[in-house]
């Protein structure tokens, strides 16, 4: 009865749960007018720390991800502070620098990171939850799961909680006046800081939240994969994050939920097409762009969708 | 050895340059960034090593035939990605940015399919011949890589100081609504832009494939983002500022492998343009604070 | 706006549970598909391949190489094998998904792949851990076959090539001074250097320059112009093929005309294809000797150009003795049982391959004999 429980399926949705995290950390610098190309750099972030400090300092998993997550925020913040200089096209290109600096240097410290070849034995969360639960005694068996679906079903609710716990909080800021200076500083800077917003404040804010989103991403995909080398972080990977953000709409929140699940799902479905996959993606973007640069998902469709009226502040 | 690497690095300089010569035209006319433009280079590159490699056609041709298809991909480019997006309400910035991002990967993933993963070899005599200068060997491709860089740029120059073409392309650079008009054909204008900066990038792939006998689809990926890097660092929109830049860079990489960590090579790029970014946002040339589009 | 979180959380839940819902079923009836069947022995091997991106070329080779031996196999009607081939598209993650698919398909007996050593370090202690046999046939870094009992692999580690031919290569030529060029961004050639590095060290050699270049890169002059000053000996040079090739070309065009001695990913006829000339003076040390007079080689190439109009690579040549190897084992194992069968492909030993002699060690690391060639006017020809 319990065999829908397939570890392929829940890896796959634990895969799609970390792009969602991925996607909405580009969606919030973008929700203040900022383009970071820079999310797989802090995604590289978080996972190397919570990766070396759980190897090397057997640091529990949780402490690990909280570090990764926290480091990538504060670089955020560092990066953020200067970058306000730039706008637009230059800051996008700017982060894009900044993420393959971060992935050179990974490639060429050697001695903490083990180069290119990368670290393996990263402690994985699943195996810890279950030794976890067996210390109190618990036994997948007791509730007719193999060990192995016990362990990917509990990673699936543990990141399922952990992105819903994300979803609402960028929800809940986007309705507060914290969400409010964002998407005026987007519609026109000059206006909201002659309306007295504080620009800087907001936009290193809604930056550095970003990057913390990011490397609590990177952190989870470290201890989800086991493995980590530079390569998972290259500019393939920021393209392939600004992509789910595009894809599924860079208006709503919805939008980069959509756009994660989507595009994680179709390669997996498709896998026969797998071949002229990226073909694909290429022309996608380009249509896209042309026919609904908003993306697939915008207020007015979810609107129309579900009858509701857009409320003051909307949900941008 | 100061000699040698001094020629290697001007040798890849150049290459840069003509490539950032691309990239800064269509950003000076249009104000947008080509994310596709080192993969139009790629396949110009791609189209040297069919004409010569497969076909057997003097270099002369294979030139020709490279300025041809990339002036194809670079008049589709712009009628099928770029014009669809301009004038449009509701289209922010960051759209010609994403679609040519589109463009890029398509195009990289598309001559994987046509000619394979691999390294092809760019064959021809051309590419063979050296002098010596004392202890140096120095390949003729070598000076014809730096002249071409040059002429391009002198010729740049004149024509869009002294020429009417120029002149309407400026106009259009300045103001695209005014330019209009002032009865200035910008459709026509912006076509023309995309275009010449695309033939240029085919130009800087057969030079490419002449002097470093190699030809992938990857390259075009490693070779844009540095032109990316280099018009930042120049100036975007500005001529002499991606010479200098594509030089500037060339020299660097070189000197820092001779003399220091060749590990670091790639990060040296964005790392200048983190610098230049944070100290001068304007670029080396750039004249007025630079704004995002 | 309560209700459209709400709302937006519904469908995010409702998404989630499509995407289960989508994913049962599939599972379900598919029982007793392997088995006996009239006296041959039918088995579902999983393949995760390195099949679209930059890399493909290797994963093109490994399947090819798989497809014919399987052919050759399911016609000689001992046992009949099913592939099923995922792509990974070299990315860890992929490879991961991939494998979990496969191996959440309880027909199939063992896996095969991933191409990549990053993409098997991802994948490896998961088969290890479902008790799943899994082997690769082009995964040369250290650590592969530790990573568990279950873990194989039939291509010849960096620590065995490469001593051997730099042991080879210094015996003839005498070199006492080295340089060194690597890929510090791939894990193979990484990996290679490193061994290279510490067998040069025993050997006493004077490494003069250590340099490295960066995949996509199309210059390395500047390496090379370094590397010519000091003057070396004898260049070790951990890249792979595609990378390899040009940089022997423009080393050659500089006029380094010193010998090269490459790692296992180095070691392939396209090197010739595309630099020529400049190939000759590479060394390398490798299981597969295509140019080789022996009958089972000659066939081989034969049929494999026949079949895909190219001669096959090292790639191929491992791939289709690991389909042997494994054919071999279910043999013995006498039902596609994963716990026999593992057992049976454990205990292989002196298999008669393509390759040569071929034996497993305790750890299920490769024993057996490499040949040392060189690229001579042209051609790789045997290493005197």
């Amino acid at each position: 009865m319990l065999d829908f429980i397939n570890p392929y399926y829940l890896q796959i949705g634990s895969f799609i749960l970390i792009n969602i995290l991925l996607a909405v950390s580009v969606y919030v610098p973008l929700s203040s007018g900022q383009l970071s190309l820079g999310s797989a750099g802090f995604m590289g972030i978080g996972a190397y720390t919570s990766a070396l400090l759980t190897i090397n300092f057997d640091l529990p998993i949780f402490l690990g991800v909280l570090a990764g997550a926290c480091l990538a925020g504060i670089l955020g913040i560092i990066v953020g502070l200067p970058s306000l200089r730039l706008t637009g096209v230059y800051l996008a290109i700017a982060t894009l620098g900044l993420g393959e600096v971060i992935r050179v240097i990974f490639v060429n410290w050697e001695s903490l990171t083990r180069g290119s070849i990368g670290l393996t034995g990263v402690p994985q969360i699943g195996r810890e939850l279950l030794n976890l639960v067996r210390g109190f005694g618990f036994e997948p068996s007791m509730i007719g799961l193999k060990n192995n679906q016990f362990v990917f079903l509990l990673v699936f609710i543990l990141l399922f909680l952990i992105v819903l716990a994300t979803i609402w909080f960028v929800v809940r800021q986007q309705n507060s006046r914290v969400g409010r200076s964002f998407s005026s500083i987007q519609m026109d800077e000059k206006a909201a800081e002659s309306m007295g917003i504080n620009i800087m404040y907001f936009k290193v804010l809604s930056f550095a939240q970003g990057a913390f989103l990011a490397g609590l991403a990177g952190a989870l995909f470290a201890h989800v994969m086991g493995y980590i080398s530079p390569s998972d972080f290259s500019y393939h990977r920021a393209v392939e994050i600004l992509i789910f953000t595009v894809f599924g709409g860079s208006e709503v929140i919805i939008g980069s939920v959509f756009g994660a699940i989507f595009l994680t799902l179709m390669p997996e479905l498709l896998r026969f097409v797998s071949e002229y996959r990226y073909i694909i993606y290429g022309i996608m973007l380009v249509i896209l762009m042309a026919v609904r640069p908003q993306g697939i998902l915008d207020i007015h469709l979810l609107g129309r969708f579900k009858g509701i009226k857009r409320s003051k502040g909307g949900m941008r | 050895m100061l000699l040698e690497q001094l020629i290697n690095g001007i040798t890849l300089g150049s290459i840069y340059a003509i490539v950032a010569l691309g990239f800064t035209l269509v950003f000076g006319v249009l104000g947008i960034i080509n994310m596709a433009h080192g993969e139009i280079f790629m396949v110009g590159a791609f189209v040297g090593v069919m004409t010569t490699g497969v076909l057997g056609w003097p270099l002369w041709l294979a030139f020709a035939a490279s300025i041809v298809v990339t002036s194809i991909l670079g008049y589709l480019l712009e009628r099928m990605t770029l014009r669809p997006l301009r004038g449009k309400k509701g289209v922010s910035h960051l759209a010609p940015l994403i679609s040519t991002i589109g463009v890029s990967i398509l195009l990289e993933n598309l001559s994987h399919h046509i000619f394979g993963a691999g390294n092809k070899p760019f064959r021809t005599e051309f590419a063979e011949i050296s002098i010596e200068i004392g202890q140096v060997t120095v390949y003729i491709v070598q000076i014809v890589i730096f002249a071409i860089s040059i002429i391009l740029m002198i010729g740049l120059s004149i024509w869009l100081s002294k020429t009417k073409a120029g002149k309407a392309l400026r106009a259009t650079a300045e103001n695209l609504e005014t330019a209009s008009i002032l009865g200035v054909d910008t459709k026509k204008i912006i076509t023309l832009t995309v275009i010449i900066a695309s033939a240029m990038g085919g130009i800087a792939g057969i030079l490419v494939g002449m002097a470093f006998n190699s030809v992938s689809p990857q390259m075009g990926l490693a070779i844009g983002l540095k032109g990316l890097a280099i018009i930042i660092l120049g100036g975007m929109g500005n001529v002499k500022g991606a010479m200098v830049g594509g030089l500037l860079l060339g020299l660097s990489e070189t000197f820092l492998v001779a003399y220091g960590d060749s590990g670091y090579r790639d990060a040296i790029a964005f790392i200048m343009i983190i610098l230049i970014l944070l100290l001068r946002p304007q670029g080396i040339f750039g004249s007025k604070m630079a704004e995002g589009r | 706006m309560d209700k459209l979180l709400r709302k937006s959380f519904a469908l995010c839940a409702v998404l989630m549970l499509l995407l289960l819902a989508a994913c049962s079923g599939e599972n379900a009836g598919s029982e007793g598909a392997t088995g006996e069947q009239s006296g041959t022995l039918n088995a579902k091997i999983g393949v995760v391949s390195y099949l679209t991106g930059a890399g493909a070329a290797y994963g093109e080779a490994i399947t090819q190489g798989l497809k014919l031996a399987q052919s050759e196999i399911n016609e000689q009607g001992e046992v009949n094998i099913e592939l099923v081939i995922e792509d990974s598209a070299g990315e860890a993650e992929q490879a991961l998904s991939a494998s979990q698919k496969l191996m959440s398909d309880d027909n199939i007996l063992a896996i095969i792949g991933p191409t990549l050593s990053t993409e098997f370090f991802a994948v490896a202690p998961e088969a290890d851990l479902n008790g799943i046999t899994i082997m690769g046939t082009s995964t040369t870094a250290e650590g592969i076959p530790e990573i568990g009992d279950y873990v194989f692999r039939n291509a010849i580690p960096e620590a065995l090539a490469i001593p051997t031919a730099m042991e080879k290569a210094v015996e003839r030529t005498g070199a006492k001074k080295v340089a060194m060029i690597y890929g510090n961004d791939d894990v193979l050639t990484q990996s290679g250097f490193e061994t290279m590095k510490k067998t040069a060290e025993d050997m006493g050699l004077e490494i003069l320059t250590i340099e490295t270049f960066q995949k996509g890169q199309s210059d390395y002059n500047a390496q090379l112009t370094k590397i010519k000053n000091t003057n070396p000996d004898l260049i070790l040079a951990s890249a792979l093929y595609n990378e390899g090739a040009v940089i022997m070309d423009q080393a050659r065009k500089m006029g380094i005309e010193v010998p090269f001695v490459g790692g296992n990913g180095f070691n392939s006829p396209q090197v010739i294809e595309i630099a020529g000339d400049a190939a000759n003076g590479l060394i390398v040390a490798t299981p597969w000797f295509g140019e080789s007079e022996e009958t089972k080689v000659v066939d081989f190439n034969k049929k494999y150009e026949a079949e895909y109009g190219e001669l096959p690579d090292q790639f191929a040549a491992q791939a289709y003795d690991a389909l042997y190897i494994y054919a071999d084992a279910l043999k013995r194992a006498g039902e596609a049982d994963r716990e026999l069968f593992h057992e049976a492909l454990a205990a292989t030993e002196d298999f008669e391959g393509l390759l040569g002699n071929f034996s497993f060690d305790e750890i299920g690391d490769v024993v057996m004999d490499v040949k040392v060639v060189e690229i001579k006017d042209g051609k790789f020809v045997e290493f005197e």
